[in-house]
Parts: C-alpha cells; structure tokens; sequence
C-alpha cells in the first residue's frame, strides 16, 4: 500500500476535557480522558466503522478529526496536511474535504431554514457556485440525488419525516464535494424499515462519488454491513481493529467478544442455542477515573495481575493486520494465553 | 368513521390459561378538530408466563396499546372509545377509579423506556420503591426497609443499603432502569408491560436488565408483554409476538412462525430491510420502501398497501380482516405471500 492510498491519518490523539469546580468555578478539579491516544489510518474509499458504548469517546474522535473540538494532543493527516496546526483561515478550506453526517435528523438541521438554504449553505461557504441559476440546480440535483423531489426545496425541515431529514443530511454533506464524510449514528435514530433505506443510500453514494466514509456506531449489525474495517473502542482507547471478516469471524479482545454475544439474533431458533455471557457485568467505569492498567480489566472475565497494572498496547497479532490490545495476545507481557482461557461458545453467531 | 366488524379471537379460541384478553381495542387522540386513531381494533391475549412481544415502529400504536391496559391514557386529547380489556376476567374499562388504582402497580406493573423521567428526581429510591407497597397497604414505610432491600438485591444493585438513600441522578441509566424494575417487582405482579425497556441502554447493559426481567417472570411465573422495535430482542425473549403497523395488529403468532414463516408484507420487509450479525455480508439490504403512515391521513383499504409491494385492487378498497393462517398464526392481509413468493 502507498502512501498516496491513505486519506487521512490520525496518530495519538488526545482530547483531555478539565473539569472545572471550587467555588468560583475556575479552579480545574480533574480530566476526562474522552479520547486517549487514538491512532488509526482510512485508506481512500473504504469505510472505517468506529463501535464502541456511550462513553467511548468515539463521537468525540469523530469531531476531534474536524477539529470540531481540540485535540489536546497528536497529529490529523489529511491528504497529507496536518490539520492540527493550521490557522481558522488555513483550516476552513480542508473542512470542506471532510462533512458530517449526524445522528439526529430533528436537531443538525435549522428549523428556521428552507431546505434550498440547508443545502446550499456550504456552497455558499466555500464559493462553489457560479450564479443564481446554477447554485438552483445544484441544490435540486442534490436533492434528486438522495432520493427527494427537488420540489420540495422550499420546504422547511419539520415539513419532513426522520428519514427523509436525514437524506437532507446527507445532500448538505455532499454539497462541499468532500473526500471523507464522517457519519456520527446516522441510522440510529430512524425507524427499522427506513434504516435500510439510508444504509442503501450512503453505499450507492459512496460508489458513485468515490467516497470514503467514517462510520461511528453502537450498531455491530449496521457495522457489519456497511464497513470494510472496524476499530472498536472502550474508555478512549482502541481495543481492536482488523478487517471486518476478521472482527466477525475471530474477534480477539473479550470487551469485542462480549458485545457480540451481549447482540441478540433475529432469530429464535440461533437464540435458543446461543448462551448469553452473564461475565459482562457491571457497566463502563467513569472516565473520570478510569481503571489502572488495561481499562476493561474491572469487567473482564479473564483479567489476571497484569491487567491490573500494565497498560496494554495495541500491537499486531497474527496475520492480516489483526490489531489488539490485550495481555492474553502479548506473550512478552503475561504468561496467560488466549486459547488456553477463552471457549468458543458465545460466539455461535452464524 | 365507521366501526368496521373485524375478526376478533373467537369464544372459542380462548384458552383456559389466559391472562389478559384484549378485544377489538380502538384508542383516539382529538388533535386539531381531527380524531386519530392510533389503535384500532386490536386483539389480542396474554397467556399466563409466557412473553409476548409487540413489534412495531413509531405511530404504529404499540405503547398506546401498553397505555389503554391500564388506563394510562392522557383524557383529553385521548379516549378509549371501543372494545373490552379483560384481566383474569374482569373487565378493566369498567373498573372504578380505587379498583383501578388497585390494578396499577399491584397486579399489573409497567416499566418505562425512559428512566430518569419516569422517576421522580427529588425522591429518594427507597421512598419511590416503597411507594407502590404503601399504596397497596403491604406496610408502612417502616416495616417496608427490608423488603425495598431485598428488592434491590434482585436486580442486582451493588449495595442495596445505602442506595436506599440514593437520589436518581446519582445513579447510572442501567441502574436507574433496574431500580425502575424494583418497582415494577414490589408487589408481586402477574403481568409485567415492559415498554422499550432498554431503548436508551448500551447493548452490554441491554443484555443484562433483559436477563434479569426473563430471570425474575420466570420465578414469579408472571406474563410479560414486551413492546420493543428490535427483532433481535424479540427472537431472544418472546415466545409469542404481535405484529403493530398503523395502530393494527397485522400479523401475530409464535416467535418461531413470525420469524421462520412470516405471511404479512409488512414483517416479510422488516425481516428483510435489518443488517444481521448472523449473515455473512454481500448484497444490498431490501428496505421497505415509501414513508411511515401518517395516522392523521391514512389510505383506504390496508393502510400498508402503498408501501406493500403485491398491493392489489382489494388491498386499496377494503380493509383486511385478522384471519387464521393456522393454529396460534393469524395475519391481517388479501395477498397469500406464498404465492407470490415462491421462496417463502
């Protein structure tokens, strides 16, 4: 692979939150460590999926791509630029490359704007448009495109269904003829029946404008469909990443392993024989303060000493890229190995 | 509008080990002048200790369903205007406000979607869990320490001593929907409605207060009707399940008919649009195409025929009655799908 393959390149970052308290309010009484030494590459046109709990800082590395919020620290690569030490000025020209997808359909788009004005602000923005007559056009072109009829383009959002709100989203997004679109819960939010409707939607476009897309979900089914590579993430760190087949058919972390056993199957008779893993107990910890050592040791089944006090690395197991971070894979580490500990058996998913 | 006569559970249907029998319900909101029926006609039973699940979307009237079993409708805008409600035998809507009252949190216990504003936040979880018991005359607020404790411990509360004196806020959303259970457990109910109980919940926590409800209908032998959008949820806990689109019941059965041989459009499409953990990838996702039903304007004949795709003559004109396929398995639909698609 070339360089020239990778779009956008994130390394070690750090989005530290201080939390203000004392009487005033001015004096810091502690971090949140949402995102804690994130890094990852998206090669052209494929698409990233980014899975984790509420918690895991995974919308907050969506934003810290776009500088949406600061990076405490680490480097974003795109097309070859970083992004964290330009000026406002020098920043706002790469924003265009990359456009957001959010989840909410009700709340990302202004109530008081007609849709025509929606979706051409960012032609306006960035000075896309020729005249009057072609920034029309352009809108209902792009109102064709996600599936609308350019009729309604003086309409307001609340004019619209969830669904068809969330095609809007996804017009506005395409508008800035961006490389990367950052798709934060886009399905989440909708109906069952026109979930698939959208999830159809983002892949014809990403085939026909060559797009390449960051998933972030809670979805592991949504995740799969949609996804060339995953990275799952827990407390603000990356626990695993490798190709999607490999997620699904060999999942290595027991944090990954957990939440696909934790995914009800539609299907009673696949469920019937499926055991349900009651050693995911509790809930995420605080990230206030989090757990010494490997984050997920406090609700992992199989954490021994050193999962208490070192902190793992995500390093390369095996073949193929598959990345983990988790002592049971690092011999130099710990003694205790995966095969030897782990069974198969919540993991009868087809 | 005009009642339509629709097929109801015949007499004799009616199994000796049902709960609750709900027949031909109709619900209505006044909204601008307008009446929208959000349920209508529905029919259904609820057998003792079994999980019945209702699947449906948003506006498909699943939870106002939940909310005319108990009364719980807002009144006005809402109404129940028809239908019967039977629990053990004794038919709600004719129930006076103390008998009610006495139904509510006692023999019937209902759990939220949302637990932070289902909870009052300037009350103490002890005070909220022994709330229902003092209602119900189980003993003052005293004596009643003990049984809040053992409560808690149920669904697994680290600590349940001194999460008496926790406020709501102070309490994660897993832990708030467990001690919302707790109460929904406190007086022993024999039928528990469990309205998207974990909607809001990571998957992880999802898959532990689902658990824990099976755990605790499974001891008390209680019924559940569990009202969700999840076909997984479903197929993992629900032995029978209805089927809601447009405030109808349009198809209903065993989990294993619903889901290995569904015969209404409308649950072939769900069952077709979901991306599945359980299939390798490869292919597009089938959606169901057009938008969800305006209940305000909704199309003559079979509200789903516009977006059905063996829609015919009969479906735009009359309105399809809930017929048997077989035994427990009954649809609401003019179009046999095993004809139309071999495959089925």
């Amino acid at each position: 692979m070339s360089d020239n393959d990778i779009l956008l390149e994130v390394e070690n970052l750090k989005i530290h939150f201080p939390l203000y308290g004392g009487l005033l309010g001015h004096k810091v009484t502690g971090t949140v460590k949402a995102v804690d030494g994130v890094s990852f590459q998206v090669r052209r046109g494929e698409t990233l999926g980014v899975v984790g709990e509420s918690g895991c800082g995974k919308s907050t590395t969506g934003l810290g791509v776009l500088r949406m919020v600061e990076p405490t620290e680490g480097r974003v690569i795109l097309d070859g630029t970083d992004l964290t030490v330009l000026d406002q000025k020098a920043l706002r020209k790469y924003r265009r490359k990359v456009q957001m997808v959010y989840q909410d359909p009700f709340g990302a788009l202004d109530p008081r704007m007609r849709v025509m004005d929606i979706i051409g602000e960012p032609l306006l923005i960035h000075r896309l448009h020729q005249d009057k007559q072609a920034y029309k056009e352009r809108v209902h072109g792009l109102l064709e495109r996600v599936g609308l009829n350019p009729n309604m383009a003086d309409r307001y959002p609340h004019q619209f269904s969830g669904g068809q709100r969330q095609r809007i989203g996804i017009a506005r997004a395409l508008a800035a003829e961006p490389d990367l679109i950052i798709c934060d819960e886009p399905v989440s939010a909708l109906d069952v029946s026109i979930q698939a409707q959208v999830i159809n939607l983002l892949e014809d476009l990403q085939d026909e404008f060559g797009l390449t897309y960051l998933f972030i979900a809670h979805d592991l089914a949504v995740v799969k469909h949609i996804c060339d590579r995953i990275m799952v993430m827990y407390l603000g760190h990356v626990v695993e990443e490798t190709s999607r087949d490999e997620l699904y058919d060999n999942p290595r972390h027991p944090y990954t392993r957990a939440l696909l056993s934790a995914i009800p199957v539609p299907d009673p008779d696949a469920e019937a024989s499926r055991e349900f893993d009651p050693s995911l107990d509790g809930e995420i910890p605080s990230p206030l303060n989090p757990p010494t050592g490997c984050t997920f040791h406090t609700r992992c089944q199989y954490a021994h000493e050193a999962c208490r006090t070192v902190k793992p690395r995500l390093r390369e197991t095996g073949d193929g890229g598959h990345k983990v971070a988790c002592h049971l894979y690092d011999p130099e580490v710990s003694d205790v190995r995966a095969e030897d500990v782990m069974t198969d058996r919540l993991l009868a998913v087809g | 509008m005009l009642a339509e006569p629709l097929a109801q559970i015949p007499e004799s249907e009616v199994r000796p080990d049902t709960l609750l029998r709900v027949n031909n319900l109709r619900t209505c909101f006044r909204q601008d002048g307008k009446t929208v029926t959000a349920v209508d006609g529905v029919s259904f039973d609820v057998r003792k200790g079994e999980t019945l699940a209702i699947v449906g979307e948003s506006g498909s009237g699943k939870s106002v369903t939940a909310m005319s079993i108990l009364r719980l409708i807002p009144s006005p805008p809402g109404e129940i205007t028809d239908g019967e409600i039977l629990f053990d035998g004794r038919d709600v809507l004719a129930m006076n406000d103390e008998e009610i009252r006495q139904l509510r949190g006692g023999d019937i216990a209902m759990i939220f979607q949302e637990p932070m504003t289902s909870m009052n936040p300037v009350l103490t979880v002890g005070r909220q869990l022994s709330e229902p018991m003092v209602t119900h005359g189980k003993g003052d607020r005293k004596s009643l320490k003990a049984r809040c404790v053992e409560l808690l411990r149920q669904v697994r509360i680290p600590d349940p001593e001194s999460r008496l004196q926790a406020y709501p806020h102070q309490l994660s959303g897993g832990m708030r929907q467990r001690v919302m259970i707790a109460m929904g457990l406190a007086c022993d109910p024999r039928l528990i409605i469990a309205d998207e109980p974990t909607t809001a919940l990571d998957v992880t926590v999802q898959a532990q207060i689902l658990e824990l409800l099976k755990d605790l209908t499974r001891r008390n032998n209680a019924s559940m009707i569990l009202i969700t959008h999840d076909l997984g949820v479903v197929a993992r806990y629900a032995e029978r399940i209805n089927v809601m689109y447009a405030g109808r019941v349009v198809e209903q059965g065993t989990a294993r008919e619903i889901f290995k041989s569904p015969r209404h459009p409308y649950t072939l499409g769900l069952m077709a649009s979901i991306p599945r953990l359980d299939q390798p990838k490869g292919g597009r996702l089938i959606p169901i195409t057009g938008q969800p039903p305006d209940l305000a304007n909704l199309p003559k004949g079979c509200p789903f025929h516009p977006r059905c795709p063996y829609a015919k003559d009969q479906c735009r004109q009359d309105r399809p009655p809930l017929t048997q396929v077989s035994g427990d398995h009954w649809k609401a639909c003019w179009v046999d799908v095993t004809e139309v698609q071999p495959h089925v």
